[in-house]
């Protein structure tokens, strides 16, 4: 029996390795090559041993476009939609979860709805009321849109998962003196905690990684890391060297975030969905 | 205690972040400046000369004996816009990234802030059109593509006449006339010469990029099986082109050619690229787009009934379609940039490509084929020969301030004036004017392309090649017409169709024809 | 407390909404600034286009294969996960990297493996004898642009499927085993459906998402070769923008809007049936 579970058990691990591989050779792939030249870069067979080259990330910081920047403002930008999304999420998240609403399902299906809507069609729409706004080629502006499109799903996010919390906890608080707003803030934002951190990444990276808004709204000076990396497909070609160590760039906060929440996010996620 | 945790976590990332970009931005001031300063002297041919030659009227610097000069009214003060700040929008093309690196000097003479905001062609002709359309000003100057923006949007620009005729402002140093005329028709002009709406600013055009090394080792034994010299040049018609591919693709296969892995490639993705590798092809063969006359220079808007369903045009598609049989089979996956670094990696021998390409043929980094590259214009069909031109202008948003509006017209006098032109040749920049090529420097480097000369200027190999293929007779200029992004949509979507063996070359002239007839309402 | 995020929705997604209504109905080609009313003639453009329909029936295949694939492999994987004993979360932790590429990184560098002459993928293609183009094969993109969202998206279910499987009591499997149930009963009889609402929220977000994300297969094949990859999402974004014809544009996304909120209503209503 032990000796069946043990070959079961190398079986998995040998599996996962493939899927391992599978999920990860393309990014380490693309952070070898980062460090390549052009000509290293594109040997067939490819290059393991290599003379390792950081020249594309020193001109990524000194070249035009100044890389710096769009990183400074993918991170503001990316940091202020994610805090604006959880406050209004989880605000009426709780409110959606606690309230008496009629037609909740309604409700909570509309706002589930206004995530559906296709990008190309309501950017128009959108660049008519931020032209009005003169929120154009403006940080806010690209922030307002993200936080648009990340509120509904923070909304749906954290009314599945209040209405996991037991009330009763809250419902004790108050018996013990504490206004309705101080159990919200004390006793179910704390127990929810963990489902605002999968929430929050989840939020993070949209507007992180989100290029199609970005590439209307921002103008000059207000561009983020996506659009550096569109920057780099060119007419006069692909800047494959930079285009590797941006990508490379731009998933490490990514990365590293994950990391520290994963726990988290399992355990939010998992707070959502099983009863 | 969970909450803090928590706390915890996320004020990790955020300091994590912070430092991330702090470190950045730190590394990018250190950085930006040793190299900004060393490409400027290093690769600013005219500095030199420029302190003599700098006079009252022309506050920029320079200027160099045998260009015109910029010259402004007596008294005029360039300093008047001091303040105005300029948004311009342009691809990221070479004269963009040469005009952003000197951009000090426009705006230390003029006071005037500008913003280079490079984006890729696509998102110029989105944010061109929402501004336009909005009636916007976020932005002064404008890219206009004259295929997919100013065929289009014609009406939204300025005319640039009144400005160069009002006697208070500085003209168009060396006049209208210094423009490569041809390219100042296809990019200034919409529908009649009325107004101007933009000037030339790049030229890309599409030559014959093919492998010298090649062609050299095997041209006796060439000559001793077909019976003639196959060096492209000026009499390589297309069916010999296709013979001299098949051969090749013939000896790599039987291990006698080891340089190269395919006799021709081609930038055939589903994307306009394949358009104009085909337009090549359909010219030279006497087929064309549509009936209207001057579709080409001027453009219209009305460009009457799609010609296709011609025998000329059918043959023509029969031809493409044969001769991408023979192509690299990466062709499908390619555009320009595709076959670019296919060539560079040295698999292919012959392929018809943008000249501005020549840069990263010849830049070590990048390419394995260094010095081995030559350049001529495209083979010639029954019905003549066809280049096509890739150019663009740069114009004026209408609905900027009139003091915008003249602030934005120095910009312009400056960034297309030959001296500016002379300066970024550097980057990769193919001049727009005649004088400029009149200079000594470029005459020697055209015509050496060993000399020191040649060494500044990344273009030189393929500069003679695109001059050639500018001449009339030799450059073909795609329809000027409002709905082209359409009509290139449905040629390049269906050609890729055909090249997938979905359809017959016939069939999918026709099916261009009918598609095209019924968004023109013809 | 729900006050202020309504207020913003509903500013942002009204507007834009009875906007592409109105726009549908508008004809813009002459002047964009002063549209004239066209009646039914962008539906009519818009409806009897083959591409309409020939996008829809590539985007059921890109969706529909695409979501089967990495529901099926992501499952898998967190049965896996799920299994194995010890390095649970150093797994689980290097397999979600691939959903923090950016779509367009992502494209890119899937563009760049299957390069012909320089892809690393396709070099392995090759010396196992497969001399095939990916991306310039007709038969090849499809799989190709769903296998890059596989890539990428595989790893949310995984995450999501594993949270729930972590949630699942002891007693219902001890109870199994001593009933004799061997390892695939007891997933396929307690497991899995313990995890069923799990999977039908993933398939929600994923489904949502996966018809209107493009970024990918506009950096990779931009719709070819042949239109072989060029889904519903792509060719709004090609009326929208490079055409410029909003009116086009306005109906063809609200046919896309309809379909989504079909498919969502049908997702929500499997979960509540699951929740009663």
């Amino acid at each position: 029996m032990a000796a069946s579970r043990r070959a079961l058990h190398t079986v998995l691990y040998l599996l996962l390795l493939v899927i391992l591989a599978w999920g990860l050779v393309p990014i380490l792939y693309m952070m070898l090559s980062s460090v390549k030249t052009q000509v290293n870069m594109f040997s067939m067979p490819p290059k393991l041993i290599f003379q390792p080259t950081f020249d594309v990330y020193g001109e990524m910081f000194a070249g035009r476009g100044d890389f710096a920047e769009f990183l400074t403002n993918s991170v503001i930008v990316a940091l202020v939609t994610t805090a604006l999304s959880l406050l209004l999420g989880v605000m009426g998240g709780f409110a959606l979860a606690r309230g008496n609403f009629k037609r909740e399902k309604d409700i909570s299906f509309w706002i589930i709805s206004t995530r559906m809507a296709p990008i190309p069609a309501v950017i128009l729409p959108l660049y008519l009321i931020f032209s009005k706004l003169g929120l154009i080629g403006t940080t806010t502006g690209l922030v307002f849109a993200y936080t648009t499109f990340n509120l509904p799903f923070a909304l749906w996010m954290m009314s599945t998962f209040f209405k996991d919390v037991p009330i009763d906890l809250e419902e004790a608080a108050m018996i013990d003196g504490c206004s309705k707003f101080r159990a919200f803030w004390r006793v179910a934002v704390p127990t929810a905690a963990p489902g605002i951190v999968a929430t929050g990444v989840l939020c993070l990276m949209f507007a992180w990684n989100d290029y199609s808004f970005a590439s209307i709204f921002t103008g000059n000076g207000t561009q983020t890391v996506p659009i550096a990396v569109s920057l780099l497909v060119s007419q006069s070609g692909i800047k494959w060297g930079q285009a590797m160590a941006t990508g490379t760039v731009i998933i490490m906060p990514m990365v590293l975030c994950g990391f520290l929440v994963r726990k988290y996010m399992v355990r939010g996620l998992s707070m959502g969905a099983v009863k | 205690m969970k909450r803090s945790w928590t706390a915890g976590i996320l004020a990790m990332i955020l300091t994590s972040m912070l430092v991330l970009g702090a470190c950045s931005s730190k590394e990018s001031s250190e950085s930006s400046s040793p190299s900004a300063s060393a490409s400027e002297s290093a690769t600013n041919p005219s500095a030199p000369s420029s302190a003599a030659a700098s006079s009252d009227s022309d506050p920029f610097g320079g200027w160099v004996e045998g260009l015109p000069k910029i010259e402004a009214p007596a008294g005029f003060d360039w300093k008047q816009f001091a303040g105005t700040t300029l948004n311009v929008i342009t691809e990221n093309t070479p004269p963009s990234s040469g005009l952003a690196a000197n951009i000090e000097t426009f705006e230390k003479a003029t006071g005037i802030k500008v913003n280079i905001e490079q984006v890729n062609l696509d998102v110029v002709i989105e944010k061109a059109g929402l501004d336009f359309n909005a009636r916007n000003d976020n932005y002064h100057i404008i890219y206009a593509d004259p295929y997919q923006i100013l065929a289009k949007q014609a009406k939204h620009f300025l005319d640039l006449n009144t400005l160069n005729n009002d006697p208070s402002l500085p003209h168009i140093p060396g006049g209208l006339e210094d423009f490569i005329q041809s390219q100042l028709t296809a990019d200034g002009y919409m529908g009649n010469k009325d107004k101007l709406y933009a000037l030339p600013y790049d030229n890309p055009t599409m030559v014959l990029a093919y492998r010298k090394d090649v062609f050299e080792k095997y041209k006796d034994q060439f000559m001793k099986e077909k019976g003639y010299d196959w060096t492209p040049g000026p009499d390589m018609t297309w069916d010999q082109y296709y013979e001299v591919a098949a051969w090749i693709n013939q000896k790599v296969k039987e291990g006698v050619i080891t340089e190269v892995k395919y006799g021709t490639g081609h930038q055939a993705k589903q994307h306009d690229s394949l358009m104009n590798d085909f337009s090549n092809v359909l010219a030279s063969f006497g087929g064309q787009y549509f009936q209207a006359q001057n579709i080409g220079d001027i453009g219209t808007e009305n460009p009457g009934k799609s010609l296709l369903n011609s025998p000329e045009a059918i043959a023509a598609a029969e031809f493409y379609n044969k001769l991408l049989k023979e192509a690299a089979p990466g062709s499908t996956s390619w555009d320009w940039s595709g076959l670019a670094e296919a060539f560079a990696a040295g698999e292919i021998a012959m392929a018809p490509e943008w000249h501005e390409f020549s840069g990263t043929f010849e830049n070590p980094e990048s390419s394995k084929v260094v010095g081995k590259v030559g350049w001529t214009i495209l083979p010639k069909g029954p019905k003549g020969r066809a280049n096509m031109y890739g150019g663009t202008g740069v114009g004026i948003n209408k609905y900027v301030p009139e003091k915008d509006q003249k602030a934005a017209w120095l910009f312009l006098i400056w960034a297309t004036s030959p001296q500016t032109q002379y300066k970024i040749l550097d980057v990769g920049f193919t001049p727009t004017r005649y004088s400029v090529y009149e200079m000594p420097l470029l005459k020697k480097a055209m015509s050496d392309p060993t000399s020191e000369e040649a060494k500044k200027l990344p273009l030189a190999s393929s500069l003679t090649a695109a001059q050639e293929a500018w001449k009339e007779g030799n450059v073909y200029m795609r329809p000027k017409i409002p709905m082209w992004p359409q009509i290139d949509t449905i040629v390049y979507t269906e050609l890729s169709k055909m090249l997938a063996g979905r359809q017959s070359p016939a069939d999918t002239m026709k099916e261009i024809a009918k598609q095209s007839d019924k968004l023109t309402r013809n | 407390m729900l006050l202020p995020s309504m207020i913003v929705l509903a500013a942002v997604s009204l507007f834009p909404f009875f906007f592409m209504i109105y726009a549908s109905f508008m004809d813009y080609a002459l002047d964009m600034d002063k549209p004239r009313f066209a009646g039914f003639d962008n539906w009519k453009g818009v409806l009897t286009a083959d591409t309409f329909w020939e996008s829809w029936g590539r985007t059921a295949v890109y969706a529909g294969g695409g979501l089967i694939a990495q529901l099926a492999l992501g499952i898998a994987v967190a049965l896996l996960l799920y299994h194995i004993p010890k390095f649970r979360n150093l797994f689980s932790t290097l397999l979600m990297l691939p959903l923090f590429v950016a779509p367009i990184v992502t494209g890119l560098l899937w563009r760049f493996l299957l390069d012909p002459t320089y892809g690393l993928y396709n070099w392995f293609l090759q010396k196992l004898g497969m001399n095939v183009q990916i991306l310039g094969d007709t038969a090849y993109a499809m799989p190709a642009v769903i296998l890059m969202d596989v890539w990428e998206w595989t790893p949310l279910i995984t995450i999501i499927v594993l949270a729930g499987l972590q949630t699942v009591p002891e007693e219902p499997l001890e109870a199994a085993e001593v009933d004799g149930a061997n390892g695939w009963q007891k997933v396929r009889y307690i497991l899995l459906p313990m995890v069923r609402r799990m999977i039908v929220v993933a398939l929600l977000v994923r489904s949502m998402d996966i018809l209107r994300y493009v970024d990918t297969i506009t950096i990779a094949t931009e719709g070819g070769p042949a239109d072989a990859t060029k889904i519903i999402g792509y060719y709004l974004m090609q009326v929208a923008f490079r055409f410029q014809d909003i009116g086009g544009a306005a109906a063809l996304g609200l046919t896309m809007l309809i379909v989504s909120t079909l498919l969502g209503r049908f997702f929500i209503k499997v979960m509540r049936s699951e929740e009663a």
